[in-house]
């Protein structure tokens, strides 16, 4: 192997290596309990499939060259070298993991294997082994915000043709904008992601609040966070924040994307405006009567998927229930408690490879598809787009025969007057 | 043969609290001295007070209850035997009013605690044969095992021979000078040699010695990282 590659991928395990990882990586019992709690050894039980197995991959190399155990009898926890055939084992562990951090809740120790799965991220990029194609849609990303005069004319005339549609959900004021841009001392910067899906709704619920809000020139979604990138993902952040300061806005809210709101809500530190999730301030609107809705008949069943990023993770569990209550009269939750709710299967970049990861996302979750199954509902809601995506993928593949709608959207088209 | 009595009873035994205490100092350093993850590490929802449920989370893991209970059944039984036999160790040294409350013989447990973590390790090593846990066991893992397994093994059958079959030449009032006198820094081994079953101590302080060294070089770190790992996913 090239000495200044292995080099390089000493050091990138170096910089990871923070007291938690340390922890994190010396205290694994091999108890193996995250196994079942995993939605991939769930659907597939195969060893290779669970947390812990994962998790070893990166732990052997740590022992082999941070530890002391390692340096001495390496054989006893079966140490190895970064060699020639550490991007290929990783390849495997990295990106089977969707990082929900479903197996966090049932480990003893909390160990969290999305944070060791990052080491295997970073590895692969050092090793430029890493998908090529999560790579490219961060640079994209990176490149709008250095660029933004020229992309900002062709933002402006999409958003042109899409402000018939706010309109025909909610009916403005004359001279109001549908869509405004760039409003200095805004009450909310609303960051979207690429897509009118994610922009009318949105925008339709917000000119119903009498928001004074402003739409962001950046998409939400951070292929940098997917990719494990830690520095891509900064840059991607940045353009939000430095926008956000620019136009001295009080609050973020960030659109249907469980790592798009976990991101802001988690690794941006200290700012000088608040971060929400648009469920959040749905329910916030609901709850001051800002808006109203109408609920939908009384026999149309709904249940909720959890994005794992944004409940689990990101703390925002009660609002969607809080929202589904005001539209809904037969509300099944899914999971015996959001904590424990399965993974949907398309998160830590899995959906955003496209079908080159198909067969093994609808694979690796039939668990999944049988807990939908069994809440016998009508209607499948959730708050991300990735979850969105791939519970769409499931519903087809496993004819599940439910509608997957987005929360924003059931919200939107329940607005009355 | 009496200098390998005296070395495993005496020189080693040292080396090895030495070890075991400075190498678990040093893993506490590195992991203080080591940069901070700022961001929060959290899983919600969030239960207050925080510490209290962490505390919970990690003398009780009731997720493995909920996930495996019959294995969250062996795991506690085998903590609980490990604190008893530890609160009989101390009752080697001296006399503590505070652990006779509810009255007991030294060694506390008749027996039964040394066979109640003898019968929890043979499961978990049974349990480490069967997929998928056998497929990521590490060697480490079944050397931690024997090791707990002979210490077990060696020190039960001491109580054993003493409580169960009426063997009485080896017992407290000879284990305690022998402590009392390497705690003193005197070492004397004199009260624990040449009796039938010194052998048996020998054997078992050996084993016990061999797993202190290991200790902190282990995943059996797991005793002093537990609690603030449950602290950091309970968002403490």
């Amino acid at each position: 192997m090239d000495p200044k590659l292995h080099q390089e991928m000493l050091k990138a395990i170096s910089d990871k290596l923070t007291g938690v990882m340390q922890m994190y990586l010396d205290t694994c019992s091999r108890c193996g309990i995250c196994a079942s709690a995993c939605h991939v050894y769930a659907s597939v039980p195969e060893f290779e499939n669970t947390p812990v197995y994962r998790a070893e991959s990166i732990r052997k190399i740590y022992k082999k060259y941070f530890k002391l155990q390692g340096k001495l009898l390496p054989m006893i926890g079966e140490a190895v070298d970064i060699d020639d055939n550490t991007a290929d084992m990783l390849k495997k562990t990295a990106y089977s993991c969707t990082g929900c951090r479903r197996c966090m809740v049932y480990c003893p120790f909390g160990i969290d294997t999305q944070q060791i799965m990052s080491i295997a991220k970073l590895l692969l990029i050092k090793a430029e082994s890493e998908p090529e194609i999560l790579s490219m849609l961060a640079d994209v990303s990176i490149s709008k915000g250095d660029s933004l005069d020229s992309v900002k004319e062709n933002f402006l005339k999409g958003l042109k043709k899409i402000e018939a549609d706010v309109v025909e959900k909610w009916k403005l004021e004359a001279g109001k904008v549908a869509i405004p841009t760039e409003v200095e001392n805004a009450d909310i910067l609303y960051v979207a992601l690429a897509g009118a899906h994610s922009i009318v709704p949105a925008a339709a619920i917000f000119n119903a609040a009498g928001e004074n809000w402003t739409l962001s020139f950046f998409e939400a979604v951070n292929f940098g966070a997917f990719v494990g990138d830690p520095s891509k993902t900064k840059l991607i952040l940045d353009r939000i924040i430095n926008e956000a300061i620019r136009l001295k806005v009080k609050e973020v809210c960030i659109c249907e994307c469980g790592t798009a709101y976990r991101v802001m809500a988690q690794l941006s530190g200290d700012k000088p405006f608040k971060v929400s999730s648009i469920t959040q301030v749905h329910a916030r609107y609901i709850r001051e009567g800002r808006i109203k809705l109408k609920p939908l008949p009384a026999d149309v069943s709904v249940t909720y998927h959890d994005p794992c990023q944004i409940a689990r993770n990101g703390g925002v569990i009660d609002e969607p229930r809080y929202i589904i209550g005001q539209i809904a009269k037969d509300y099944r939750e899914m999971s015996p408690d959001p904590k424990t709710n399965w993974c949907c299967g398309g998160g830590g970049g899995l959906v955003a490879l496209g079908d080159e990861t198909i067969d093994f996302r609808m694979k690796s979750s039939k668990v999944k598809a049988d807990q939908v199954k069994k809440s016998r509902a009508k209607i499948l809601i959730t708050a991300c787009e990735n979850c969105h995506t791939q519970l769409d993928n499931l519903n087809e593949h496993y004819k599940l025969g439910v509608e997957v709608k987005f929360l924003s959207s059931m919200v939107a088209d329940a607005l009355i007057k | 043969m009496d200098s390998v009595y005296y070395f495993i009873l005496v020189p080693m035994v040292y080396v090895a609290f030495f070890i075991f205490i400075a190498g678990n100092i040093l893993q506490i350093v590195k992991v203080i001295q080591r940069k901070r993850f700022a961001p929060p590490l959290k899983i919600y929802p969030e239960q207050k007070p925080s510490f209290l449920w962490a505390i919970y989370d990690a003398f009780l893991f009731p997720m493995v209850r909920r996930s495996n209970p019959i294995l969250w059944f062996f795991l506690i039984g085998f903590h609980v035997c490990v604190f008893l036999l530890f609160l009989g160790h101390l009752e080697l040294i001296g006399d503590f009013s505070v652990l006779q409350i509810i009255g007991h013989e030294i060694f506390i447990g008749r027996g039964f605690v040394g066979l109640g973590i003898l019968i929890a390790l043979l499961f978990f090593l049974f349990r480490r044969f069967a997929s998928p846990v056998r497929q990521f066991s590490v060697p480490e893992d079944y050397l931690i095992l024997m090791l707990l397994l002979l210490t077990a093994i060696f020190g039960s059958q001491m109580d054993w021979a003493r409580t169960w079959y009426g063997y009485g030449e080896l017992t407290v009032y000879e284990y305690r000078p022998y402590i009392l006198s390497l705690i003193s820094l005197s070492p004397d081994i004199g009260p624990v040699m040449d009796v039938g079953h010194s052998f048996m101590l020998v054997l078992h302080v050996f084993f016990a010695n061999l797993l202190l060294m290991f200790f902190p070089f282990s995943k059996l770190v797991h005793s002093i990282f537990a609690v603030p790992l449950n602290m950091i996913r309970r968002g403490k």
